[in-house]
C-alpha cells in the first residue's frame, strides 16, 4: 500500500475562490482541504453550483485572474505551486498536473489534426523533434485504445466519435506523464456503454502510471465503484469527506443521504417513489448565515440557521462531516424526530409525513 | 437486435397509440440517406407508460417526432384512437395534434423568453377554447381560462399569482420544466411524449420531476411515451420498455422482466454498463467495444452484430424479427439470452469477459 512518509501528490489547504459578479462577490469555493496520495483516486461529487469544477479550476490555475480571487495553498509533490513564478509554473500546468474536461469537442482545436495536438505539449515542454513527438503521439493513441492510430493521427476532431474524442483528450493530458490527472465530468456527455469504456481506461492508466486522480462528477454511482475517497460538496463547501466504502455504508450528512436516496436505481422496482430534496439549490450570491443546506434539510434546528457547521470527524477515523445533527447519530435522529413531530423544521421547511419518511413506496 | 416485425402489437382496440412499420429517413446530400428509424412498431395502451431507451443515434427521438408528424415519417402508420395520423392533412391534423403533447429536454430553450408564464401556459386554450372545461361531465359551462391555468399550474406545484407575470429566465431548470409540463397538460392531451425530460436537470431536481410525472399520470390518466438514455430513470417510470439500437427495436416488454432478465445481448450489455452504487468496486472489462456504427451505412442483417459477442454469419444475412420469448416479451435476436439449461456455456461466453475481476 502507501508509505505514510511519502510526500502526497496533491495537498489542498483551505482553498477559497470567489468571483466578482454584478451582485457582489460570489464564494464559489469555500475552505476546501484534502490530501491525495500517489496512485489513488479522489471523487468529488456535487450538483451544479456546488463548486466542484471551480475547485478543479482553482487547483489547475485556470481561472481568469481579473474576475476571480483564489486563496489557500496547493502543494503538488510538496511544492507550493501557487507561489511559483510564471516561468516556473509554465512547466507545471499541463505537464505535472493535467486535466480532462467534460466536452471534448470544445477542448480540442477543430482545425488541427489530433496527432499534432497530442504532440504539441511534448514539443514545447519536452523539446522533442517533430518526428519523435509524432511517434510518441502514436503510442499514446494506442495506449488509450484507439484502433488504427496511424490513420487517426492525421484526422480532425470532427471525424471522430464522442468516445474517441474523449480518448484523444486523455492522450493529450497524459502526453507529458503527469503525476496528477483531474477529470472533470469526463463521461457526462457520453453514452452509458462508452462511459464504462472511458472510466475503465482511466482506471487502467492510473494503475499503470501510478498517477493520482481526481474524478469530478455529479453522479454518486460513478464515484461508488471507482474511487478510494470521496468528498461531497454543497454551496462551495465540503459537507462530507470519507473513504468511499465507509461513505456508502454510513452517510452522515443529511444532504449526502438525501442525494443518494433521490437517485433512481436500476435495482429498485419500477414505479418506486423517489425521495425528493425539497426546495432548490442555493443562490451563492445570497447565502445567509448558517448551514447552506439548512433550508432544504429535514434535520435543521435553530442552531443550523445561525452557525456554519465545521467539517469535523468524531470517530478518530478518516470520515468527516459538516453537520451539527448528522444522520445515524443520536442527536441527528432526535433532531429529525422532533422536526417530524412539529411538522416543520427550524428553517421553516414543511415536512409532509410521506416526504420525510423517505422510502415510501407508491 | 435491430429487428423488424409486428408480432408484438396488441389488438388495435386495446391500445390508444399504435405505430406500425415506421421508417424515418433523411436525405443528407451527396445521395446519402440517414436511416434514423427502420421498421419500428409498438403500441401504448390507455394509461400506460412506454419507455423508449437506447444510446444516442438509436432513433428514439426521431420516433417520437414521427409520432407527432414532425416531420411526417417516410413510411409507416401512426394510429391514435383509431385515426391514422399519417393520412391527415392541414386542419384535420392540427385538430388531432392538440391531443398529443410533448415536453423536451431543455426546458428553458422550449419556452419563449419574451412572454410571461401565464400567457405561455394559456396559449393552447386561446387557440382551442373548447378545452376550457375542467371535467367534461360537469355540465358544460366552460370555466374561465384563468381558472384552468390556475388549476393546471397548481397540479405541477406552482402558484399562478406568484409566477404568472414572470418570464422564463427567472426560473431554474426544474421550475421551467414544471411550466413546460403545465403547458403540455393545458389541453388534456391523450398522449404525453416526454423526450429526455430530466436529463438536463440536477439529481435532486430530477426526482421532483419524476415524482410529479407519476402523480400527474394518476391525476389526469395520462398515457406516456417516455424517452431517456438513463436506464434507471426509464425503469422508474415505465410500465413497458422498448430498447432501441440504430433505428430498430431490440426488445420490448414489461419493465421488470426486461431489467431482471435481458434477453437481447444489447440490453444485457447496456445494463452491465450502468455504474451501480451497491456493487462494490467497478469491474473492468469491455462489455461493448467501440462505438455504434454510423446510421449512414448500418450493417446488413442485425444492426447490432458488429458489436455483438454472439454474432454469427446468420446475423449478417437475416434481419431478426421480433418474436415472443415469454408472455408479452418480444425480442429481435437469432440467439437470445434465454435460460436454456442445455447451453450454459453460451451464456458464459457472451458475458464472461465482462466479469473478470481486476485487482482493485
Amino acid at each position: 500500500m502507501n508509505d505514510p512518509h511519502e510526500i502526497p501528490t496533491l495537498v489542498v489547504e483551505d482553498l477559497c475562490t470567489s468571483f466578482a459578479t454584478e451582485r457582489g462577490p460570489l464564494q464559489a469555493v469555500d475552505g476546501v482541504s484534502f490530501t491525495l496520495r500517489r496512485g489513488r483516486t479522489l471523487g468529488v461529487v456535487g450538483e451544479s453550483g456546488s463548486g466542484k469544477s471551480a475547485t478543479a479550476r482553482s487547483i489547475m490555475n485556470l481561472l481568469p485572474p481579473g474576475t476571480s480571487a483564489t486563496t489557500g495553498r496547493v502543494l503538488l509533490d510538496g511544492r507550493d505551486v501557487r507561489s511559483l513564478s510564471r516561468a516556473e509554473s509554465r512547466h507545471v500546468w499541463g505537464v505535472e498536473a493535467a486535466m480532462v474536461f467534460q466536452n471534448p469537442m470544445t477542448s480540442l482545436n477543430p482545425v488541427i489534426p489530433v496527432g499534432r495536438q497530442i504532440g504539441e505539449g511534448l514539443r514545447y515542454h519536452r523539446k522533442l523533434s517533430r518526428a519523435a513527438a509524432g511517434r510518441r503521439a502514436r503510442e499514446l493513441l494506442e495506449q488509450v485504445g484507439i484502433a488504427d492510430p496511424e490513420r487517426r493521427l492525421a484526422e480532425y476532431p470532427h471525424q471522430l466519435s464522442g468516445g474517441m474524442r474523449q480518448r484523444v483528450m486523455i492522450a493529450v493530458a497524459l502526453a507529458c506523464d503527469p503525476k496528477l490527472l483531474i477529470a472533470d465530468e469526463p463521461t457526462t456527455a457520453l453514452d452509458v456503454t462508452v462511459q464504462k469504456q472511458i472510466l475503465d481506461l482511466l482506471d487502467r492508466l492510473r494503475q499503470q502510471r501510478r498517477m493520482a486522480m481526481v474524478l469530478i462528477t455529479h453522479d454518486l454511482s460513478v464515484v461508488a465503484g471507482r474511487t478510494d475517497d470521496v468528498i461531497v460538496m454543497y454551496a462551495g463547501r465540503v459537507v462530507e469527506q470519507a473513504p468511499t466504502r465507509q461513505l456508502f455504508s454510513a452517510m452522515r450528512h443529511p444532504y449526502t443521504q438525501a442525494l443518494f436516496e433521490s437517485i433512481p436505481k436500476v435495482t429498485q422496482p419500477s414505479h418506486t417513489r423517489l425521495r425528493i430534496i425539497q426546495g432548490r439549490p442555493p443562490d451563492l450570491a445570497a447565502l445567509g448565515p448558517g448551514c447552506a443546506f439548512a433550508p432544504r434539510c429535514a434535520h435543521a434546528q435553530p442552531r443550523c440557521c445561525r452557525e456554519t457547521p465545521p467539517l469535523s470527524g468524531s470517530e478518530g477515523a478518516d470520515a468527516r462531516h459538516a453537520c451539527f445533527y448528522p444522520a445515524g447519530t443520536t442527536v441527528g435522529e432526535a433532531a429529525l424526530a422532533a422536526n417530524r413531530a412539529a411538522g416543520r423544521t427550524a428553517a421553516g421547511l414543511a415536512l409532509a409525513a410521506g416526504a420525510a419518511a423517505g422510502a415510501d413506496v407508491a | 437486435m435491430a429487428g423488424v416485425g409486428t408480432a408484438q402489437l396488441r389488438p388495435s382496440d386495446e391500445v390508444l397509440l399504435q405505430v406500425t412499420d415506421l421508417y424515418v429517413e433523411h436525405s443528407a446530400g451527396r445521395r446519402r440517406t440517414v436511416r434514423a428509424v427502420s421498421g419500428v412498431s409498438f403500441d401504448v395502451a390507455c394509461g400506460e407508460t412506454l419507455g423508449l431507451v437506447g444510446e444516442s443515434g438509436c432513433g428514439k427521438s426521431s420516433t417520437a417526432r414521427a409520432v407527432l408528424q414532425l416531420p411526417r415519417p417516410t413510411s409507416g402508420t401512426v394510429t391514435l384512437d383509431g385515426t391514422d395520423l399519417t393520412t391527415l392533412r392541414g386542419e384535420e391534423l392540427r385538430r388531432v395534434r392538440s391531443s398529443l403533447q410533448m415536453i423536451f429536454q431543455d426546458p428553458l430553450a422550449s419556452l419563449n423568453p419574451r412572454r410571461r408564464v401565464a400567457d405561455i401556459v394559456r396559449e393552447g386554450l386561446d387557440i382551442w377554447p373548447d378545452h376550457r372545461c375542467l371535467d367534461a361531465d360537469d355540465g358544460g359551462t366552460p370555466a374561465p381560462a384563468a381558472d384552468r391555468v390556475r388549476a393546471v399550474l397548481d397540479s405541477v406545484g406552482m402558484d399562478l399569482d406568484e409566477i404568472g407575470g414572470r418570464r422564463p429566465h427567472e426560473f431554474s431548470g426544474g421550475q421551467a420544466q414544471r411550466i413546460c409540463i403545465a403547458r403540455a397538460l393545458m389541453l388534456d392531451p391523450q398522449v404525453l411524449i416526454c423526450d429526455e425530460p430530466v436529463s438536463a436537470l440536477d439529481v435532486s431536481i430530477q426526482a421532483q420531476i419524476l415524482n410529479l410525472l407519476e402523480d400527474l399520470k394518476g391525476l389526469y390518466g395520462l398515457t406516456m411515451l417516455f424517452i431517456a438514455h438513463d436506464l434507471a430513470v426509464v425503469k422508474s417510470v415505465s410500465d413497458r420498455v422498448c430498447v432501441m439500437y440504430l433505428g430498430r427495436i431490440c426488445e420490448i416488454g414489461p419493465t421488470e422482466a426486461i431489467f431482471d432478465r435481458p434477453a437481447h445481448p444489447y440490453t444485457d450489455a447496456l445494463l452491465a454498463s450502468v455504474p451501480q452504487i451497491d456493487a462494490g468496486p467497478a469491474v473492468a472489462g469491455d462489455v461493448l467495444t467501440g462505438d455504434p456504427p454510423s446510421p449512414f451505412d448500418a450493417p446488413t442483417g442485425c444492426r447490432f452484430r458488429t458489436r455483438c459477442p454472439r454474432a454469427t454469419e446468420r446475423c449478417a444475412e437475416q434481419v431478426p424479427e421480433l418474436s415472443e420469448v415469454s408472455a408479452g416479451r418480444f425480442v429481435a435476436c437469432h440467439f437470445p439470452l434465454t435460460d436454456e439449461p442445455a447451453h450454459p456455456a453460451d451464456d458464459d461466453a457472451a458475458v464472461g469477459h465482462s466479469t473478470t475481476p481486476t485487482s482493485p
